[in-house]
């Protein structure tokens, strides 16, 4: 059948919007597909659903999530917090940066925005309000900055994208560090005119004694970003290796340094990053199901064709790309959105020669928003629910910094050395 | 009757889950720990770490599906009933229908492929595992996302017993 696949994609949907998890919709989507349109067994698309988790890097998004969990548990989130305060909490909007620097930190160890929310928020949304902050900022800046999370590596985001496409990771993860100190710099500096502008007192600057005590109490804390990205980027180990390494570490700093989780705790974490994982890593075998059918059919070169023959300049795609982003953003998870998404981008990305490493990030930024958009914005519920505010309150609360976001997302588009350049600098642009 | 049936059942899976993932999570978090170990420090490396720990996420992954189930984790694209919330609890049951349907579905073809194995005889390349233990996580998995479901389901059914819960 010619239209085959737009039965297939209604059905997907479909069933997405019957709110079928997202896995068992891209299942069965996948098995009709292969079912009605191609000769292939069903036994093999079941197998190659068991066989996609067969894969040693995916190791890297159970230890991540592992090694979130070790930190939320623990206290190693408040002492990133005082280092950060202790740093910026002087200057006019010095809380409001302090925060979003807490949340890059936070980001530079986990790999999720929703991680990055309930850990940061929690602390620093009442500490706002009690400093006499205005509670729209507050709820716009702590619900916005989680982005982080996913932007500043790791990112359970990128490392998905990298095994769809076969980037390399540390490669890919590097693309994040100059677009997350973008986003920080932006939140800062409009945190810093929004409290000029509602004069709000600031902190007093601290003694050297304070920041060394700060610092000395965050020491363990601070390693930990130091282990993952100095054990990567000098060889020592894998992206990989990092995440077991990084679990390890937080693990010994919180029961025996720290002493603020207890040995009965290390089951109930251990456990629920098992459980967190099996929802994210399953649907990746959900995505293989479906991408077999993809395969079988072509769809991905039919659709690039059809593309292809209607726009023909980087730019205008890469225009066009975004603003299907933000839309897809709005209604998709990153994770599913990203597996679905990609493979379908693959052959366009050839066709208009724009950079794999370089088009993960931006999708990576771009579906990061749809954090922060309603209706299905996560982050907008979780704070939402910190501070019984609803949908609506918290979605207007967050459009300065989704504004500052697009423009960085457009910079970032097309002035991909911006991205690129540490990748190219540590050798992985080939 | 069915109350406490379910209830046993559901201990009895926890319990179970619980237990197995935890253990098999540690020991892949601490053989790949010490693998790192030796080949940086002693420059020699075991090997079979490697196939250990792709078995233990195969094993997390689809067993871990049933504790998903019961701690209504799964992801899902809520959209339509926040739109529109009188939809909720008919969208509630739709999901529920295709949970149970793909629990008999995995079950049935992931026996299949288990007793593929069986006849072929099958193993793992460096530990030699027998490889139909390993493709018997799938009909594990149908086994426990099909209980869990049915739990669940019985929980939404009968609201009541889920505000004594709470109350409780």
């Amino acid at each position: 059948m010619e239209h085959g696949y737009l039965i297939i994609i209604l059905l997907l949907l479909g069933m997405m919007a019957a709110t079928v998890p997202v896995f068992m919709s891209l299942f069965f989507s996948g098995i009709l597909g292969v079912f009605l349109f191609s000769h292939y067994p069903i036994q093999l698309v079941v197998m190659s659903f068991f066989r996609s988790m067969d894969k040693f890097a995916l190791v890297v998004v159970l230890f991540f999530i592992l090694c979130g969990n070790i930190m939320t548990k623990g206290s190693i989130v408040d002492k990133l917090i005082k280092v950060a305060n202790v740093v910026v909490g002087f200057l006019p909007g010095g809380l409001a940066m302090a925060g979003t620097i807490a949340c890059g930190l936070f980001g530079a160890i986990s790999g999720s925005t929703v991680a990055t929310v309930v850990a940061i928020g929690g602390f620093m949304i009442p500490a706002l309000l009690e400093n006499g902050y205005d509670e729209k900022f507050t709820l716009g800046v702590m619900t916005s900055a989680p982005v982080l999370g996913i932007i500043i590596p790791p990112s359970i985001a990128m490392i998905l994208y990298s095994m769809v496409t076969n980037v390399s990771l540390e490669g890919l993860f590097l693309t994040g560090f100059v677009p997350g100190i973008m986003i920080i710099i932006g939140f800062s500096i409009y945190s810093y005119f929004h409290a000029k502008v509602k004069r709000y007192e600031t902190q007093p600057v601290p003694s050297f004694k304070e920041v060394v005590t700060v610092f000395k109490e965050g020491f363990w804390s601070l390693m930990l970003p130091a282990i993952i990205f100095g054990g990567i980027y000098s060889g020592a180990f894998t992206a990989n290796e990092a995440a077991v390494v990084a679990s390890v570490y937080a693990f010994i700093v919180e029961i025996f340094i720290h002493k603020d989780m207890k040995f009965k705790e290390v089951k109930e974490v251990v456990v629920s990053s098992a459980v967190t994982s099996a929802t994210l890593l399953i649907i990746v075998a959900g995505a293989t199901t479906f991408g077999r059918y993809l395969t079988l059919q072509n769809i991905p070169g039919q659709i690039a064709n059809a593309v292809t023959a209607h726009i023909h300049s980087p730019w205008v795609f890469l225009l066009a790309v975004n603003l299907m982003l933000l839309v897809v953003g709005m209604f998709m998870d990153i994770i599913s959105a990203t597996l679905l998404l990609t493979p379908v981008f693959i052959p366009l990305l050839y066709a208009f020669n724009i950079n794999l490493m370089h088009f993960g990030l931006l999708m990576t930024l771009n579906l990061g928003i749809g954090y922060v958009t309603p209706p299905l914005g996560v982050s907008l519920y979780i704070t939402g629910a910190m501070t019984n505010r609803d949908l609506i309150y918290v979605s207007k609360s967050v459009v300065p910094f989704i504004l500052i976001q697009l423009v960085i997302l457009a910079i970032l588009s097309y002035i991909p050395i911006l991205v690129l350049y540490l990748p190219k600098v540590f050798g992985y642009l080939g | 009757m069915i109350e406490k049936t379910l209830k046993v059942i559901d201990k009895a899976f926890t319990f179970f889950e619980d237990w197995t993932l935890f253990i098999t999570t540690m020991i892949a978090l601490v053989t790949l720990f010490v693998e790192v170990g030796l080949r940086y420090g002693f420059n020699r490396s075991l090997g079979w770490p490697d196939e250990l720990v792709r078995e233990v996420i195969m094993y997390t992954t689809f067993i871990g599906c049933g504790a998903a189930v019961k701690n209504r984790s799964m992801i899902v694209i809520d959209a339509l009933p926040q739109v529109v919330p009188r939809l909720k609890r008919p969208l509630l049951f739709v999901s529920h229908a295709f949970t149970l349907f793909f629990s008999v579905f995995i079950f049935y073809y992931g026996v299949r492929n288990a007793a593929l194995q069986v006849r072929t005889h099958q193993k793992t390349i460096i530990l030699e595992i027998p490889l139909w233990i390993i493709f018997s996580f799938l009909p594990m998995m149908g086994v426990g996302m099909f209980f869990r479901t049915l739990h669940v389901l019985w929980e939404d059914l009968h609201p009541a017993i889920e505000e004594e819960k709470e109350k409780g």
